[in-house]
């Protein structure tokens, strides 16, 4: 596969659109998989569209170093995070005095893969992940949803090991209390 | 017990949630856990997140066909102008070329060299 793709961008760099057109239809998915993830689906598609005349673009500076998916993931996350930039500044989360508390879902507690099925929690999850600042959701969605490692982390958002660990520790922080405060306001008083 | 340093202490029980702790800091984390009902429950709260964003990881959301369509027909016409471009530039260095020839302002190849 990454030959093939490396063997496709090639072709694509020197002007053909069916190669490019292969290289969409294949890593469509990941492109939209990640801009859901970063931006929620209103923001998705605009980011798709923008992702991939990026690509188009910039496809003869790809030097097949490493996997074009890295190289894919790259231009993708740097899209969302400048869209996320251009819209707003957030506020860094405040740790209040209350401790930070994710009740479980009932009756299915157990099974993580119905409690993120269940709509109201994942619901709740992208409305938190909203308000965690953009760089540490980036790691977030990078190592815990894309099931990436910490090199892989640190080469897409292009910073050392270390702060990609340290974003990754802070946007799991940060989720936590904003997914209590969201508990916190849902729960009837 | 989570008092002083308590961003700090958030993060480490994250991280020892996400097995991501050295042995040794990860008794230490235990250690705490043990004594204190309240870093148990971050690291409950913890492991839900985790296993929430690996559920919700698991799910694979198709691209509409509109955005595909989008962008390869971006690329097309962005390709026909490229060679648009690309083929009227060289016509108009052949007539330029052709023009200064005319006009007898191209030097034979014998005197170019002798300069």
């Amino acid at each position: 596969m990454t030959f093939e793709d490396r063997h496709l961008a090639e072709k694509a760099a020197r002007g053909d659109v069916e190669a490019f057109a292969r290289l969409v239809r294949d890593h469509s998915g990941l492109v939209y998989r990640l801009a859901t993830r970063m931006l929620g689906t209103d923001d998705a598609q605009d980011a798709s569209q923008e992702v991939w005349i990026r690509v188009w673009r910039n496809i003869g500076k790809f030097r097949g170093d490493s996997a074009f998916s890295t190289w894919l993931y790259k231009i993708t996350m740097n899209t969302c995070l400048s869209t996320r930039r251009r819209d707003q500044a957030r506020e860094a989360r405040e740790f209040s005095d209350e401790l930070p508390y994710m009740p479980p879902v009932s009756n299915v507690e157990d099974d993580p893969e119905s409690a993120a099925l269940a709509g109201e929690r994942r619901e709740e999850l992208f409305r938190a992940l909203e308000l965690v600042r953009a760089e540490h959701r980036a790691a977030l969605v990078l190592r815990h949803m894309e099931g990436l490692s910490y090199a892989e982390v640190a080469q897409i958002l292009d910073v050392p090991d270390g702060t990609a660990k340290g974003w990754v520790s802070r946007g799991r922080a940060a989720l936590l209390v904003a997914l209590s405060e969201e508990s916190r306001k849902d729960s009837p008083r | 017990m989570i008092g002083s340093n308590r961003w700090e202490v958030l993060e480490r029980i994250g991280t020892y949630a996400a097995s991501e702790l050295s042995p040794q800091e990860a008794r230490q984390v235990e250690q705490l856990i043990l004594e204190d009902p309240e870093a148990l429950r971050l690291t409950e709260s913890y492991l839900r997140i985790i296993a929430l964003l690996g559920a919700v990881g698991q799910e694979t959301p198709e691209m509409p066909q509109s955005v595909i369509d989008y962008a390869i027909r971006r690329a097309m016409i962005s390709a026909f102008f490229r060679q648009a471009e690309d083929f009227f530039a060289g016509i108009g260095r052949a007539y330029g070329g052709a023009f200064v020839y005319y006009l007898g302002l191209k030097l034979p190849d014998s005197a170019r060299q002798s300069i």
